[in-house]
C-alpha cells in the first residue's frame, strides 16, 4: 500500500476512455485523487455507448471477453449484476448469402456453390504450386496461402473498405505483423495441446452491459468521484507544459477558457501524436516529424432504425459487396435487447470506414442516412422504406495504421516518451498500438503500478507479446505444465546429428560383427560359421576367421556408418517437413481470423 | 520475449538431440527380445519335421536357446540383454559424438 509518498502524489489522468478511467479508477484504490480530462462530453471514449431517442449505440461493438484476470475483475467489481451473457454470431454477407467467420472450409464452398466452389480448390492448388516469388503486397501474400479466387472474394473487398487503399498498395507487412507472433512454439503447441473449453466457450459467447460499454465507463466515472476523484469533462487538453523531461502541468480548454493543471504524475491516453504536438516547450523536431507520420484510420456509423422486430440473428455482419460502401453492419438489438427501446424496431449500425477530412467522412448527415437506405436495401438485409429514422455518429482515430514505416517512426516516439521523468502513455492511441479494450485497461492498470509501487512494466509490450498478459492471467500449476509440454516437444523436434548417428551405429555394428565372427572362430569345429559366411556375398574378402572378423568390423562400421547417416538425415527432413506443415496449417488457421484484427 | 522465441526456433534448427542411453537401451532390447520370441514361436506353431534350422543357430551365441516355446523365452532374455546393450551403447557413443561436434563447433564460433 500507499506510504507518506503516495498521498502527496497529484495525478492528472489525460483521457476517459477505458484506459484512461481504469487508471483512474485504479489511483483511487491507492487513496490518491486523480483529474481525469475528458475531451468529449460522454466519458468511454472509443467504447462509449451513444443514445438517440432512447436507442443505444456501440462504436464499433465491444465484447466484454477477456483473458486478463484483473481486467475481468475490475468489469464484474463494477458492474457486476448488469452484464447479459450474450451468444456469438458475426458472419460474412456476400451475394445474398451468410458465411461463417471464421470461415468454415464446408460453409464457405457450399455457399458458393458447386461451380465457384471447384474454381476456388483449382486456384488454391494453382497458387500453393505457383506462388508469388516475393511477397510485397498483401494481395501476394493472401493469394498464396489462399489462391487468388478466395482472396477476392473474402479477403480483398473488406480490407480496401477498412484501410482505403488497393490491397495491390498495402504491405505485406501488415498481414505478416498480424501472425507474427506465430512461432513455431505456438504452431507445435496447437497441433499438440487443445485449447481450453473455458476459452472456447469464452469466445463464442460473451458479457455484454445491458446498455452497451458506455455503460461500464459511466459506472467506472462515478466510482472515481465517490472516491473523491474528479472527471471533468469537455476538457480537452491543448498544451502540455514541460521543464526538459519532467511535465509541469497541462493547459485545459473548456467552454473557450483555458486553465492550467498542474500534477506530479501524468498518465496519457490522448494519441501520442496529439500528445507530441502539444508540448510547451515543443519536442526535438525528428520527433515531431515522427509522430506527424502516425497515420489513423477513422469511421462513422450511420444508425437506421428499422421498423421489424427482426432483422438477422448476427450480433454483427462483415459486408464484402464492392458494389456498397458500408464495411460492417452492427445490429444493437443482438448485442442486448436494452439497447432498442421499443422491441417492434430494430436499429442497425452500418460502419463506413474512412479518413478524417475525406468524402465520406464530410458527407452532411442527411446523406449519409440516405446511403445508408439505399445501401441496406441493395443487399437485402432491410427495405428502404421500413427505414424510419436514423442518425451518424463519427468516431476519430479508431484505428492506428500500421504501414510499412510506423514502427520505425513509433520507434523514435516512444525513445522520448520514455525519457519523461513523470508521464506515461497508455492505451490504443496513447501507444498507437492496436489494442483491444482489455488491453487498454491493461495499460492503464499497469501504468498505476508503475507509478504508484515503482514497478517496471514495458506498457508498449502489452498485447504485443501474448504471453506477457497470459503471464499474468494463467495459474502458476497450469502454466508450468504447458511450459513443461513445450519443453518436450521441443525436445523431441530437435535434428538427429547425422555424423554423430553414423559413427554409433557404425561402432556398434563393427563391433557386434567383430565379436560374431571370434566367438565362432575360437568354438572352433570342422566347418566354422557357414552360414555368417555367408556374409561375404555382400562384403568381399570377409570370412569367418581371425583375420575375417578384423574385416568384418570395418565392413560393419562402413554399413552401418551408412545405414545410420542415412536414418539421420531421412528423420530430420521428414520432422522438418512435418514441422512446415504444422506451421503452415496453424498459419492459415490465424489468417481464418483475419477480418477480427480489424 | 520476442527474442526467447526466436532463440527457441533458433535451437530447433540448429540444436542437436540428444539420445536417452537407458531408455533407447530398453526400446531395442525389447524389439530384439519379441523379435526373437515371436520368430521363434512363429515357426514352432507352424511345426514340421524339422523345425528352424537356421533360427536354431543362435544357439551358438545364445547358449540353451532352442527353437521351442522354453527356448523362445530363454531367446527373449538373451536378445534383450543383447539388444540393451546395442541401444545403450549407440546412445552413449552418439551423445559422446555429438558433444565433441558441438563443443569443436563452439570452440570454433
Amino acid at each position: 500500500m500507499p506510504g507518506a509518498e503516495s498521498a502527496e502524489k497529484h495525478v492528472v489522468v489525460i483521457g476517459g476512455g477505458p484506459a484512461g478511467l481504469t487508471a483512474g479508477y485504479e489511483l483511487t484504490k491507492f487513496d490518491l485523487r486523480p483529474v481525469v480530462l475528458e475531451k468529449e462530453g460522454l466519458v468511454g471514449g472509443l467504447a462509449r455507448t451513444e443514445t438517440y431517442k432512447g436507442f443505444h449505440f456501440d462504436m464499433g461493438g465491444h465484447r466484454f471477453f477477456t483473458k486478463v484476470e484483473e481486467v475481468n475483475k475490475m468489469w464484474q467489481d463494477v458492474l457486476g449484476g448488469e452484464f447479459l451473457r450474450r451468444p456469438r454470431l458475426s458472419r460474412i454477407y456476400y451475394n445474398g448469402k451468410f458465411f461463417f467467420y471464421p470461415l468454415k472450409p464446408l460453409n464457405a464452398l457450399l455457399g458458393l456453390g458447386f461451380f465457384q466452389a471447384v474454381l476456388i480448390v483449382l486456384s488454391f492448388i494453382w497458387w500453393q504450386l505457383f506462388p508469388y516469388r516475393r511477397e510485397e503486397t498483401f494481395e501476394q501474400w493472401v493469394t498464396n496461402r489462399f489462391g487468388r479466387r478466395l482472396f477476392l472474394t473474402f479477403f480483398k473487398t473488406y480490407t480496401e473498405k477498412v484501410w482505403g487503399i488497393s490491397c495491390s498498395e498495402l504491405k505485406a507487412e501488415w498481414a505478416a505483423q498480424r501472425i507474427k507472433d506465430l512461432s513455431l512454439k505456438t504452431a507445435l503447441r496447437s497441433m499438440f495441446i487443445k485449447p481450453k473449453k473455458t476459452i472456447k466457450t469464452l469466445i463464442e459467447e460473451f458479457d455484454y452491459p445491458r446498455r452497451g460499454p458506455g455503460m461500464m465507463w459511466s459506472a467506472v466515472k462515478s466510482e472515481i468521484e465517490q472516491r473523491r476523484g474528479v472527471v471533468r469533462l469537455n476538457s480537452d487538453v491543448v498544451r502540455i507544459n514541460r521543464t526538459d523531461m519532467h511535465v509541469d502541468s497541462v493547459v485545459v480548454r473548456r467552454d473557450g477558457v483555458e486553465e492550467v493543471i498542474s500534477g506530479t504524475d501524468f498518465i496519457s491516453s490522448m494519441p501520442v501524436t496529439h500528445f507530441i504536438k502539444a508540448l510547451d516547450p515543443p519536442a526535438p523536431s525528428a520527433v515531431r516529424s515522427a509522430a506527424a507520420r502516425l497515420t489513423y484510420r477513422d469511421f462513422l456509423t450511420v444508425v437506421l432504425i428499422i421498423d421489424k422486430p427482426h432483422i438477422f440473428d448476427d450480433n454483427w455482419v462483415y459486408i464484402h459487396d464492392p458494389g456498397v460502401h458500408v464495411g460492417r453492419i452492427q445490429n444493437f438489438k443482438n448485442w442486448s435487447p436494452d439497447m432498442v427501446p421499443d422491441p417492434s424496431k430494430t436499429s442497425l449500425g452500418l460502419e463506413y470506414f474512412c479518413t478524417e477530412g475525406d468524402k465520406v467522412w464530410t458527407m452532411a448527415d442527411a446523406d449519409l442516412i440516405e446511403m445508408g437506405r439505399r445501401e441496406i436495401d441493395r443487399i437485402g438485409l432491410a427495405r428502404y422504406e421500413d427505414v424510419v429514422d436514423g442518425c451518424v455518429v463519427r468516431v476519430q482515430k479508431a484505428y492506428p495504421v500500421y504501414d510499412s514505416d510506423y514502427r520505425e517512426f513509433l520507434g523514435v516516439v516512444r525513445q522520448f516518451v520514455d525519457g519523461l521523468e513523470n508521464c506515461q502513455t497508455i492505451g490504443r492511441n496513447g501507444l498507437h498500438r492496436y489494442n483491444n479494450q482489455d488491453h487498454a485497461m491493461l495499460t492503464g492498470m499497469l501504468a498505476v503500478r508503475n507509478l504508484v509501487l515503482g514497478e517496471h512494466h514495458d506498457l508498449w509490450s502489452v498485447n504485443t507479446d501474448q504471453e506477457y498478459h497470459e503471464e499474468i492471467r494463467e495459474r502458476v500449476t497450469e502454466h508450468d505444465l504447458e511450459e513443461v509440454l513445450e519443453g518436450t516437444l521441443t525436445e523431441v523436434f530437435l535434428k538427429l546429428d547425422r555424423v554423430a548417428m553414423g559413427l554409433s551405429l557404425g561402432l556398434t555394428s563393427g563391433a557386434l560383427l567383430f565379436l560374431a565372427t571370434l566367438i565362432l572362430v575360437l568354438k572352433g569345429g570342422g566347418h566354422v560359421g557357414p552360414t555368417l559366411g555367408l556374409l561375404g556375398q555382400y562384403f568381399p574378402g570377409y570370412t569367418v576367421t581371425g583375420a575375417g572378423s578384423m574385416l568384418g568390423l570395418l565392413y560393419g562400421f562402413v554399413t552401418g556408418f551408412v545405414v545410420g547417416w542415412c536414418f539421420a538425415f531421412l528423420r530430420n527432413a521428414t520432422v522438418f517437413l512435418y514441422m512446415a506443415v504444422v506451421h503452415r496449417r496453424a498459419e492459415l488457421q490465424a489468417l481464418r481470423r483475419l477480418l477480427e484484427y480489424f | 520475449m520476442a527474442n526467447e522465441k526466436q532463440a527457441l526456433e533458433r535451437m530447433v534448427l540448429t540444436r542437436a538431440l540428444r539420445l536417452n542411453a537407458t531408455v533407447q537401451g530398453i526400446v531395442t532390447g525389447l524389439v530384439a527380445g519379441l523379435g526373437v520370441f515371436v520368430a521363434t514361436n512363429w515357426l514352432v506353431l507352424k511345426g514340421g519335421p524339422t523345425i528352424g534350422p537356421h533360427l536354431g543357430l543362435l544357439g551358438q551365441y545364445f547358449i540353451g536357446y532352442r527353437v521351442s516355446f522354453v527356448g523362445s523365452l530363454i531367446g527373449f532374455v538373451y536378445a534383450f540383454v543383447v539388444g540393451f546393450l546395442v541401444g545403450y551403447t549407440v546412445g552413449r557413443i552418439y551423445n559422446w559424438a555429438v558433444d565433441r561436434r558441438e563443443h569443436k563447433r563452439l570452440g570454433h564460433a
